[in-house]
């Protein structure tokens, strides 16, 4: 007789296991949304980030022409909250790339190798965990002056750690396996087992390291711009106008509430988006930080 | 044991010295320097008179090892913002300010976690459990300059109830030492939700249970006791994240404490403030992990004992 139940791939029961977390499906769904308004922010809102078009009715409250009201240099809020976004993200995602490319590395090494490989990089992680990001960001920042691209450099050197302990761990408990060994005594090359064998069995890990590096790398973009020292105007980012709203705040609320909500808002669906994801592809791991 | 500790202290002083000697270099490669004529031109002959008064104009690696020799002797130099004190005496004014809010945000902050992520843990799946994890998300993901800013927006702006910025009577300290405490309250929320949980699905209660012990001995005699030890070690570095914490807080509520000189230092080249507050919570953020780990090994009987045998 055939097997009636259908043999289904891990792909399959981890989506199922995404799915039936609500809130990783809602926030999921919130994210995908977000990222939707920062690619087609050009047909969402018609008037540029950086276009002072209403500069007649500067600070206007919220209304139905202008959704956030306008900024104090007659700019749209709304166009330059979905801009926000842009760069946001774009940081966010290329700082979580930065980080795995220096933490897959780094990690399948020092897993592989043991030994002293392990112990020079469990040092300079050790260096890492009692330097505040934030403080030595803004060294950095201050050494490469701020930018769009340094911004991602910066978040990227601090967000390897994670992803680099995730494989670390990984690739250790992978090389004493029968399927390692195996491949080990018929000749093949520690590169030729790192990279074909130990790496694609790591998947797992890199996408919650990469998932879980994109808020971090947000907030450090949005503490940097709030500090003045991030992304520079007038180039649009939430922490930037959060500080300039501060000035505003009591008599024009707007230009402080939204910037605040933005960040917030989806800060929140990432972080719970990834933890979401960790759960899922990897139970074990469930309900630990 | 005495081996373990000797081996951590030889690692920190390792540390210490291969970060100083980065954050040295690090200052020192940003373009500009400390009397570069901003505001007021400074004629040639003065500036150089300036630069060698505070050895400015000797090599790079001499003026580090003339640095570090006064740090080993507690002499932190003279801060260039403002000449007529010591680096030490301008942390330890600004630091009050600091340390008060931030100290009584962590005080306020645990406790409150603490008996949420308790009630969160007995009464699963319960309402209380939903708004404990919301609130702890909330204060673990979000940054802490936005909860700020969602918090003057509340209770200042619409509500007219607190004083958003300032310093000086008590009414002020509201609102920044709440801002202070969602952290503390988040971490210790889910992480005593997920201790008490682990502790309460280990077969020693299953026996208590068993044995006939009313749930409430067993909570509070067996359940607490087991679960406390990954909570006592998380307080020390929480209680030092403040000092980071405090740039974005103090800004916020236009508090005259430590966290703008984190900023201010850098921007100004500031050198031996700069050195200084980077080491220091360095050397705060090395020690707090090594009491934690001494006092996680103290607490559990496990290590404590098995470290014995071994000897």
């Amino acid at each position: 007789m055939e097997n009636q139940y259908k043999i289904r791939s891990p792909f399959f029961y981890a989506v199922m296991r995404l799915i039936s977390n609500r809130a990783a499906l809602v926030s999921g769904v919130l994210l995908f949304l977000i990222v939707l308004m920062a690619i087609f922010a050009p047909l969402i809102t018609t008037t540029s980030y950086e276009e002072q078009k209403f500069l007649m009715n500067s600070l206007a409250f919220p209304s139905q022409a202008h959704w956030f009201g306008i900024d104090d240099l007659g700019r749209d809020l709304f166009s330059r909250i979905i801009y926000g976004a842009r760069v946001s993200l774009t940081i966010g995602f290329a700082a979580a790339v930065c980080s795995v490319f220096i933490g897959l590395p780094l990690g399948a090494l020092s897993g592989f190798y043991g030994g002293k490989v392990d112990w020079i990089i469990m040092r300079i992680i050790e260096v890492f965990s009692v330097v505040p990001p934030l403080i030595a960001a803004l060294l950095l920042a201050a050494l490469v002056d701020g930018g769009f691209f340094s911004i991602i450099f910066i978040a990227g050197i601090f967000g390897w750690v994670q992803v680099c302990l995730l494989v670390r761990a990984q690739v250790m408990a992978f090389k004493e396996k029968e399927f390692i060994r195996s491949s080990l005594a018929l000749g093949a090359s520690p590169m030729y087992v790192i990279f074909v064998h130990l790496i694609p069995n790591s998947i797992s890990p890199i996408i919650v390291g990469f998932v879980q590096a994109i808020p971090l790398a947000m907030m450090l973009e949005a503490g940097l711009s709030f500090l003045g020292v991030g992304i520079q105007p007038p180039l649009p980012s939430w922490g930037q106008m959060i500080n300039l709203g501060i000035n505003f705040m009591f008599f024009y609320w707007h230009m402080a509430l939204f910037p605040t909500l933005a960040l917030a808002i989806t800060v929140l669906v990432t972080t719970l988006f990834g933890d979401g994801l960790r759960d899922a592809l990897d139970p074990t791991l469930k309900g630990k930080s | 044991m005495i081996r373990y500790i000797i081996n951590r202290l030889l690692s920190i002083v390792f540390t210490f010295f291969f970060i100083s000697i980065l954050v040295f270099i690090l200052m020192h490669a940003i373009p500009g320097g400390p009397f570069d004529p901003v505001d007021m031109p400074l004629s040639d002959s003065a500036k150089a008179k300036i630069l060698k008064q505070y050895g400015l104009d000797q090599p790079l690696y001499v003026q580090y090892f003339k640095y570090m020799w006064g740090v080993l002797q507690f002499d932190f130099g003279i801060p260039y913002q403002s000449p007529g004190e010591t680096v030490l005496e301008l942390i330890g004014r600004a630091w009050v300010p600091s340390l008060i809010l931030g100290g009584s945000g962590v005080l306020i902050g645990a406790p409150i976690g603490i008996a949420l992520g308790l009630i969160a843990a007995i009464k699963r799946n319960s309402i209380i459990d939903y708004i404990t994890s919301a609130i702890s998300t909330l204060g673990l993901t979000v940054p802490v300059f936005v909860i700020s800013m969602l918090l003057i927006l509340l209770f200042s702006v619409w509500l007219e109830w607190l004083p958003a910025s300032g310093w000086g009577e008590p009414k002020k300290w509201i609102l920044p030492i709440t801002a202070y405490a969602a952290i503390p309250m988040a971490t210790y929320a889910r992480y005593t939700r997920s201790a008490i949980l682990d502790t309460l699905n280990k077969p020693f209660v299953t026996v208590l249970r068993a044995k006939g012990l009313s749930e409430r001995k067993i909570l509070f005699r067996h359940v607490i006791k087991n679960s406390a030890i990954p909570l006592v070690t998380v307080f020390l570095p929480m209680f030092i994240g403040t000092a980071t914490g405090s740039i974005f807080v103090e800004a916020m509520f236009r508090v005259p404490g430590l966290g703008a000189y984190f900023v201010s230092s850098i921007e100004n080249k500031d050198y031996p403030l700069e050195m200084s507050l980077l080491l220091m919570i360095t050397v705060m953020f090395c020690f707090a992990y090594f009491i934690a780990d001494l006092i996680y090994a103290l607490l559990n009987p496990r290590i404590r004992l098995g470290d014995k045998k071994k000897q």
